[in-house]
Formats: structure tokens, C-alpha cells, sequence
């Protein structure tokens, strides 16, 4: 404790004496170290963080309900949907009734009707437009047109990978149509067919939703004969996202379970997403970890010259009855102090500066809007990484230089 | 009652064809309460003697008895510890630590000997009183003459009431008028029962001395009382 005390005002007289300019230089290199750290892979995660986050507000929300793995609907949808309204922690929640079908443009002006027809085989998705909305935002990724009224019939949205015009970039991947906003289009399935003109076309950083056409739900009923009104899933928005798993957990003892499968946004989420958002964890903290060993050795650097230019000093204090653990001590506070110093500004710079503006700016990356992700809790531990690396780096030249002969180190001898 | 003694010493540097033999033997003593001298030529050994009385460097041979303490042989954190409890030190050129205060750089030792911070700083500022430096505890030293460091110096030593101090030519940086202030304030300690062990080569610092150990080549050349 003595040692401490006596190390800890060496320490800090020798931080408070020192060049304020070398003071900052470090303390720079320290932040940006920092920096490095939490906002390479913070980049990197925020790709896919970005992509997830899209995905929960435009497509699957805060809890998912799909047909239980032994049926292929949601039974009792009806009852279902006013359970649902009996829960004071749902905000909205939307009723999606999916079927694949073909979509087929210019069937009207085709002269050659041997020729190829202009078709592509689409998923179309039934929705009530008001509570679609209000829980997913479609009407926001209106990419051209005007979004679906609950009253009209015979129009559809499409998502903009059904189309030549905005899929071209992809090659041949996707199946498309040449259709624009106010051309009819002729839906068929299950037998039925029916014209419908585009109203707008969807486009978005999620390819669930560019890949889907949309139409109300009393229509979709009628051409795939869903007469029970059973739905495929129902998506649902929480007032406190973050609490998604108590209303879900609330769901499910409530008897709910008997009907559909309820699985909070994070457990619906596929594997592969879970093991592609760890992987760039490390990658980034892999190449963060580089910035660590150049700071690592920065602050060695620093506190060896430090020490070896008051050698005399470090002798002359042994001389005087200075024990070397106090004088290692005053060494490592140093470097523990630009450490927590660098580190604090990093924090500062990334919670107070970068994630709010990359927040409201997001990198645009072709398949996400990009955030910078650090949650605190990753943070801190890299933090604490940082600063062991940073003590252990402050204390080695301290030892190397305090060990050395006491009446050698006053006499400036090697 | 001697406070030192010192038997048969021998302090050899290097190795084989390299080896230097500076201390050929020296046997001296010091009473407790004694102000002694050592003088010599440049290169005659004197410092080196002192180092080995004042537990810096260890004799290649030879037996040291300090206040009845057998000091070779000790380790490295027993000499620290010895030197911290019952020696005080003044150097050539201060040896202050630069970033810490006159006040501070007093208390640094009575610190290490587990005083606590207002006790320590009470009698820092009473040593600092002792050597004539009143109002200066708050200065660095940067802020100080050579004559003033060398009196934080002496307040340094002297706060942790050592029983042994040593001067290692304690005037060689400092101009006449303060060199003699320096060597009034050495010779004021003495009075009031410190002993003392100076090394000096300048003769007109070694009056108020009562013993004047000579040494040449290593070796003890002659003693005179004064």
C-alpha cells in the first residue's frame, strides 16, 4: 500500500511535469489505438448489424409467428389476431398471407404468341396495407408509385427484383419482369388469374422485400382459396423492442403456443447470419488487435526512453532508500494513465460522435446501410485488453531499467 | 563508540588483463558523532570508499560493521531498506528528483518509511526551515540556485534523522559563497551530534572536520586529527 501511495504521486508528478505537447501525442496515439479497435470491427459488424436491424423494422419486427412445425398455417389466425390485441406491450402487428405465383407484363401488346412470354414466378404476400404499414414502413421503400389503399382492389406493389429495370445490375440472377408503375400485370395461381395494375414499386436493402409483391389480403384470399382465413405469419412490433422475449415468453404461457410457433426476431434468426456477424466480430477485432501491438509497443517505447533518460533519477531514488516496486509502480501509472486517458476520449469519440452520426448517416453498402456497432459491453472488454497490454508495456522497460545496479545507475555507467 | 568499521577493504572493477584494483585494503573506523573527511587526488579512491561505507556498491572483499550491522553481503532490497533506515546522502550534483517539489522531494524518504503524509510534510518543512529555505517548499527544482538544490539535498538526508551522513563532495557544483554556506550547514549538523563522512578534495572545506582521512592509490596514506 505504502509502495502504491509513494509510486502513485511519482507517477503522476511525472505525468503532470512532463511536455504537454508529448502528453497529447500519446494520449492521440492511445485514442486512436483505441479507435482502431472498437471501430474496425465496429464497422464490420454494423454491416450485417445494419442489415439485421432493416430486417427487423421493414420485414420481421420484434416477434415472429409462423405455423408450428407440424402444420403449414397459423391455426386460428381470427382468434389468434385478438389475442394479440388484448396485449398492451404489442404496438402493431401485421397478418401476411404468402403463395408463389406467376406474374406475367405485356401480355397485351405480344404479337408473337409463339414468341417467350414476358413472366416471372413471384411470392406474393397478402396484407392488410394500413397494418402492414404501420408495422413495417412499406409505404417508406416506395421506390416509384403510391402505396395500396385498404378499400382498392386490383393493384399490386412489386418488389423491385421482379423487375428488368431495377435488376439488371444482378445479371440473370433474378426472375424478371419489364413492367413499370400503372402497367397491368396478370397475376395467376392456383388456376385463378387476375390483372392488376402496379401501383408502385418496392425497393429495399432487404432482398426479403424486393423480393415480393404485395397485395391486399381479401384478393390473395380469393385466388389461392384461403378460405379459413389462416395465415402464414403474422409479424409483430413491441412498444419496448427490447423486451420482445417477455411478450413473447407472456405469448406463450398464455396458450398461444398451441396455434403457432412464436420466436422473438433474434431467435428466428437464421444461423448463418448469427455465425457471419461473429466471424466478422473477430475478424475486426483480429485487425484491431494489430493497433494494440503497435500502441503496445508505442507506449514501451515511450516509457523506456522515459526511464532510460532518468536512469540517474531511478538511481539516485534506490540510492535514497526508494524501494524498485515503487518506482516500477510510478511507471506503470504512467502508462495506465494514458491508457484510461486515450481510451476515455476513444469512448467518448465513438458513443458521443460516431455511432450517432454513422446512425443518421449510414455507409451505403449494396447490401445494408451500415452502421458503426460497439455495444458497450464488447467495448469494455476490449478496453480492458487494451489496458493490461498497456501496463504490461508501461512496466517491462520500468523493470528492465530499475533492475539495473544502483551505484551504476547514479554514475551514469553501463 | 565507533559507527563504522571497516576491515581489510578491497574493491576490484573488470576482469583478467581488464581488472582494476582501485581499494587495496583499507582498514578505517568512524565514532559515532565524528565529522570525517576523506581526501585525495582525482582517481585516488576516496569516492569509491565512500560508496562501499555508504552501502551504494558492495567490496570485493572486506568486512563493513555499520551502527554493529555486518552490510555486506545483504541483498539487494536489505541495502535499499538499510540505507533508507539509517543513512542520508548528499551528492556531488543534488540529485533531486526534478518533477517533484522541494517539500516532496524531502518527504519522499519519510514516506517510504511508512510516515504518514502530514507527518512527513510537517517535517519536511521543518528541514527545509532547518537549511535556511523557507517559502521555497513549493518549488521545483528548476525553480532553484545549485546552492539552494544542494540545501533540499541536505534536507533530504537529514529529515529522516539518519544516523550516518554522507556528502560526496557536496560543493564541487556550487561557486564559493555557496559552497562555504553549504559546508556551515554541514558543519551546524555536526554540532548538534550528526555524524558525518565527507569526501572532498578541496583543502579549505575540511576545517570544521575533526578528522582528515588522506588516500592515494587505494590506500589509507595518513590520518590527522584537527
Amino acid at each position: 500500500m505504502r509502495a502504491l501511495r509513494i509510486g502513485l504521486l511519482l507517477g503522476f508528478r511525472q505525468i503532470q511535469r512532463a511536455s504537454i505537447w508529448t502528453t497529447t501525442l500519446i494520449v492521440f496515439v492511445m485514442m486512436l489505438t483505441f479507435l482502431n479497435l472498437i471501430a474496425v470491427s465496429g464497422v464490420l459488424v454494423g454491416l450485417i448489424e445494419g442489415a439485421e436491424r432493416a430486417v427487423r423494422e421493414n420485414a420481421m419486427g420484434d416477434i415472429v409467428v409462423t405455423a408450428r412445425d407440424d402444420e403449414d398455417r397459423i391455426l386460428e389466425t381470427e382468434s389468434f389476431v385478438k389475442e394479440l390485441k388484448t396485449y398492451d406491450d404489442i404496438q402493431h402487428y401485421s397478418v401476411r398471407y404468402s403463395g408463389n405465383a406467376l406474374l406475367e407484363a405485356n401480355y397485351k401488346e405480344r404479337r408473337d404468341l409463339s414468341g417467350e412470354r414476358d413472366t416471372a414466378a413471384i411470392i406474393v404476400q397478402g396484407i392488410n396495407p394500413t397494418n402492414e404499414d404501420s408495422m413495417s414502413h412499406l409505404s417508406e421503400l416506395l421506390r416509384d408509385g403510391e402505396y395500396l389503399s385498404d378499400e382498392e382492389e386490383g393493384y399490386i406493389l412489386i418488389g423491385a427484383y421482379y423487375l428488368k429495370e431495377y435488376a439488371e445490375n444482378f445479371g440473370d440472377i433474378f426472375d424478371t419482369i419489364d413492367a413499370k408503375t400503372g402497367d397491368t400485370v396478370r397475376l395467376s395461381a392456383n388456376g385463378v388469374s387476375k390483372e392488376f395494375v402496379v401501383k408502385g414499386i418496392i425497393e429495399s436493402k432487404v432482398d426479403e422485400i424486393n423480393l415480393s409483391t404485395y397485395i391486399p389480403e381479401r384478393e390473395f384470399r380469393r385466388i389461392f382459396g384461403r378460405l379459413d382465413r389462416n395465415a402464414d405469419t403474422i409479424v409483430i412490433r413491441t412498444n419496448t423492442p427490447e423486451n420482445n422475449a417477455v411478450v413473447a415468453e407472456s405469448m406463450k404461457a398464455s396458450g398461444l403456443a398451441e396455434y403457432a410457433k412464436i420466436q422473438t426476431y433474434e431467435e428466428s434468426l437464421p444461423k448463418f447470419l448469427i455465425d457471419i456477424k461473429n466471424t466478422f466480430n473477430v475478424l475486426g477485432t483480429f485487425i484491431g488487435s494489430i493497433g494494440i501491438v503497435v500502441a503496445s509497443i508505442t507506449i514501451f517505447i515511450i516509457i523506456f526512453i522515459n526511464a532510460l533518460s532518468r536512469r540517474r533519477h531511478i538511481g539516485i531514488l534506490k540510492g535514497i532508500g526508494i524501494q524498485r516496486n515503487v518506482i516500477e509502480i510510478a511507471y506503470v501509472i504512467q502508462a495506465a494513465f494514458y491508457a484510461l486517458t486515450g481510451s476515455a476520449l476513444g469512448a467518448l469519440a465513438t458513443y458521443g460522435f460516431l455511432i450517432p452520426y454513422f446512425d443518421a448517416n449510414p455507409i451505403q453498402f449494396p447490401f445494408s446501410d451500415g452502421i458503426l456497432s460497439a455495444d458497450p459491453e464488447s467495448t469494455f472488454w476490449k478496453f480492458i485488453i487494451l489496458f493490461i497490454i498497456t501496463l504490461i508495456a508501461g512496466f517491462i522497460p520500468a523493470w528492465l531499467i530499475v533492475r539495473q545496479n544502483t551505484l551504476n545507475s547514479i554514475l551514469g555507467r553501463k | 563508540m565507533n559507527i563504522i568499521e571497516a576491515k581489510n577493504i578491497h574493491r576490484k572493477f573488470g576482469k583478467g588483463d581488464l581488472e582494476v584494483h582501485i581499494l587495496k585494503g583499507i582498514d578505517m573506523t568512524v565514532r559515532q558523532g565524528e565529522f570525517v573527511a576523506i581526501m585525495g587526488k582525482s582517481g585516488a579512491g576516496k569516492s569509491t570508499l565512500m560508496y562501499q561505507l555508504s552501502v551504494l556498491d558492495e567490496p570485493t572483499d572486506g568486512e563493513i560493521l555499520i551502527d554493529e550491522t555486518d552490510v555486506v553481503g545483504m541483498n539487494e532490497k536489505e541495502r535499499t531498506e538499510f540505507r533508507l533506515n539509517t543513512l542520508g546522502y548528499v551528492f556531488q550534483d543534488y540529485a533531486l528528483v526534478p518533477d517533484l517539489s522541494a517539500r516532496e522531494n524531502v518527504m519522499m524518504p519519510l514516506l517510504m518509511r511508512g510516515i504518514d503524509w502530514e507527518t512527513a510534510s510537517r517535517t519536511a518543512d521543518q528541514s527545509l526551515d532547518a537549511v535556511g529555505l523557507e517559502c521555497k517548499y513549493e518549488n521545483l527544482p528548476a525553480m532553484l540556485s545549485g546552492g539552494e538544490q544542494q540545501r533540499v539535498a541536505i534536507a533530504r538526508a537529514i529529515a529522516g534523522k539518519p544516523k550516518i551522513l554522507f556528502a560526496d563532495e557536496p560543493t564541487a557544483n556550487l561557486d564559493s559563497v555557496s559552497g562555504k554556506q553549504i559546508i556551515e550547514l554541514i558543519a551546524q549538523l555536526h554540532t548538534e551530534g550528526q555524524t558525518i563522512v565527507m569526501v572532498t578534495h578541496e583543502p579549505e572545506y575540511t576545517h570544521h572536520c575533526e578528522r582528515i582521512i588522506h588516500l592515494e592509490d587505494g590506500m589509507i596514506t595518513a590520518q590527522e586529527e584537527t
